[in-house]
């Protein structure tokens, strides 16, 4: 489990990470997100001990990673993929770390197996391209075995296949019973992924909420409809809070009303269906909404609940 | 690249019995990451072919088996020690010496490993002790192979030109020797911890050869003779004072001095390394 308690981190006079708090619970995937320079790698630093907070604390597995007698054996991370030395091959790179813990060969031949870079393991990692060096980086942190794994844009530079892959990977360590922390500035890389959602923008949590709660709370929930009785439907809907939108005369879209209810109606009134869908907001589209300002979010969130 | 493989063939949380991370497992990492770099192995043939090779070249200069190119000046014998001739490498040694040692210090801060490596030792300063020990361990064997070769095989051929020569037996030369291998293993040391300290091989380079090694030498020559006092405390001159038999009346500091002091100023480096590397957000 990753405890962050009240964690500020300033570097001179900015803010990188003003106050925040949040727990990450093993058996699901944690995605963490927010746009470049929202606070995700400082935060991921901190909880590694690589840098110190102004105030507050984070713990691994209820102490400071700092102190864990096995560090790698507790918590794997990988914060950047190229943060390798050049010069030494990708299997000396994994047995140098792994012998911290007093492991070796074959572990790292497992890894690296694991990761699909078996066949490159003696190429010089300096050359290995960004997808190359991205396995690298979670071969790295899944050498110990670690109850927690924490990585920081592990999509970043994947192919699609590689895409696949990680999302796969994720799931089956979090299926394990691991606690799975991963950042992304991009929500399209998280929404098939993710159990769990951390939203952080300006070094704030926006967000702390499972990915049906982050729908939900997004205020774009539409229905679509395609009716032949399209035009006789939206009289029988049209109602207070209800928004109907209509491009094509045999299709409207219609907010502020479910699905269930437009079936019913429908079905009350005998009109003829071809389609009835629920449309939930494209996260990408609720993830900036939430990340474009933190007043204006705090604000809709508001009067998001009053019309509940 | 295939990207079929899967985790299902290891079991959950079972596959690795990871031990107590402690300063022995530290230390066998960082000697598995300098021996996997091929540099470590070039920079200890180059050391030991400098002590060696130079050495041997000044003996045989000065015993008239080679003459200078370009008719110039033959050096004179007679105002070097025979000691002094054979450790002509040495002294150029201790360039190539500081130099790696910055390398191993700051290396993988211009990388980036170092966050890696902190991942794996978050306490941090046994990475500084175990980058320190395996520096002396590639290093030292090097160094004192080195010099106790060229010394036989220096005297060797002073001897069979006719030149004056030392005996290992003979006051002050194996201390010398030894000296002159700890100095330069010594100012090694200092590289690694600049190199740790300011996180660049090129500053730390620039510090250890400019200001350890140059700087001393150019003070003494410009600045007037009443700051000798003061100089003979840099690091190089406190060296001066274990590696070699001139006392300059009395501008070194004794040999036992000059060794604590020279050790002294290794400490510092490291004490300083230590406490910015505890401290410092990585």
């Amino acid at each position: 489990m990753i405890e962050v308690v009240d964690l500020t981190k300033r570097f001179g006079d900015v803010t990188a990470v003003d106050g925040i708090s949040f727990t990450v619970r093993p058996g699901v995937v944690t995605g963490f997100l927010g746009p470049n320079g929202a606070g995700k790698s400082t935060t991921m630093r901190a909880i590694l001990g690589l840098d110190k907070p102004t105030s507050g604390t984070a713990t691994v597995n209820g102490r400071a990673f700092r102190d864990a007698p096995a560090p790698l054996t507790v918590m794997g991370a990988m914060l950047e993929a190229k943060a390798v030395d050049k010069g030494r091959s990708a299997r000396s790179h994994l047995l140098g770390l792994a012998a911290t813990i007093g492991v070796g060969r074959t572990r790292v031949d497992e890894v690296l197996n694991m990761v699909g870079l078996s066949d490159v393991a003696k190429k010089n990692a300096g050359g290995f391209s960004l997808g190359m060096s991205q396995r690298l980086g979670i071969a790295t942190a899944l050498l110990g075995d670690p109850e927690v794994v924490m990585l920081d844009e592990p999509v970043n530079g994947l192919d699609p296949d590689g895409i696949m892959w990680i999302r796969g990977l994720l799931k089956e360590l979090a299926a394990q019973g691991r606690v799975v922390f991963a950042s992304s500035h991009l929500m399209s890389e998280m929404e098939l992924t993710a159990d769990q959602l951390i939203v952080i923008g300006r070094g704030r949590i926006l967000a702390d909420t499972t990915m049906e709660g982050f729908i939900a709370m997004s205020s774009q929930h539409r229905v679509v409809v395609v009716s032949p009785d399209a035009t006789a439907l939206r009289e029988a809907l049209v109602g207070p809070g209800v928004t109907i939108t209509s491009l094509q005369p045999s299709r409207l879209e219609l907010e502020g009303v479910d699905s269930r209810q437009v079936g019913e109606t429908a079905a009350r009134l005998g009109f003829v269906l071809h389609q009835l869908t629920d449309v939930a907001p494209s996260l990408e589209e609720a993830f900036m909404e939430l990340t474009e300002d933190s007043v204006t979010f705090r604000a809709s969130m508001t009067h998001e609940g009053n019309a509940a | 690249m295939t990207t079929s493989e899967t985790l299902s063939a290891s079991s959950p949380l079972s596959t690795v019995n990871g031990k107590t991370t402690n300063l022995a497992r530290v230390v066998r990492s960082e000697w598995i990451k300098i021996r996997s770099l091929r540099s470590t192995w070039i920079f200890a043939l180059c050391i030991l072919l400098i002590i060696v090779g130079f050495g041997v070249l000044s003996a045989m200069v000065v015993s008239g088996d080679i003459t200078p190119q370009g008719g110039g000046q033959r050096p004179d014998a007679a105002t070097r020690s025979p000691l002094g001739i054979v450790l002509t490498g040495a002294n150029l040694a201790v360039l190539i010496v500081a130099v790696m040692g910055s390398i191993v210090g700051a290396r993988e801060f211009g990388t980036g490993m170092i966050r890696t490596t902190f991942s794996a030792v978050p306490k941090r300063l046994p990475v500084l002790w175990s980058k320190l020990a395996v520096f002396i361990a590639v290093v030292l064997p090097v160094v004192v192979m080195g010099v106790v070769a060229v010394f036989f095989l220096g005297m060797g051929i002073l001897d069979a030109g006719g030149y004056e020569t030392v005996a290992w037996g003979d006051e002050n030369v194996a201390r010398n020797i030894l000296g002159t291998a700890y100095y330069i293993v010594g100012l090694g040391m200092m590289g690694v911890a600049l190199g740790v300290l300011l996180r660049s091989t090129a500053a730390a380079i620039g510090i250890v050869i400019g200001a350890v090694l140059i700087l001393p030498a150019l003070a003494s020559a410009l600045l007037p003779d009443s700051w000798d006092a003061l100089l003979k405390y840099l690091p190089s001159n406190a060296g001066n004072a274990f590696t070699s038999n001139s006392q300059l009346g009395g501008i070194l500091l004794s040999p036992g001095f000059g060794l604590a002091m020279f050790t002294g100023w290794i400490v510092l480096a490291i004490a300083a390394a230590a406490v910015v590397l505890n401290r410092r957000d990585a």
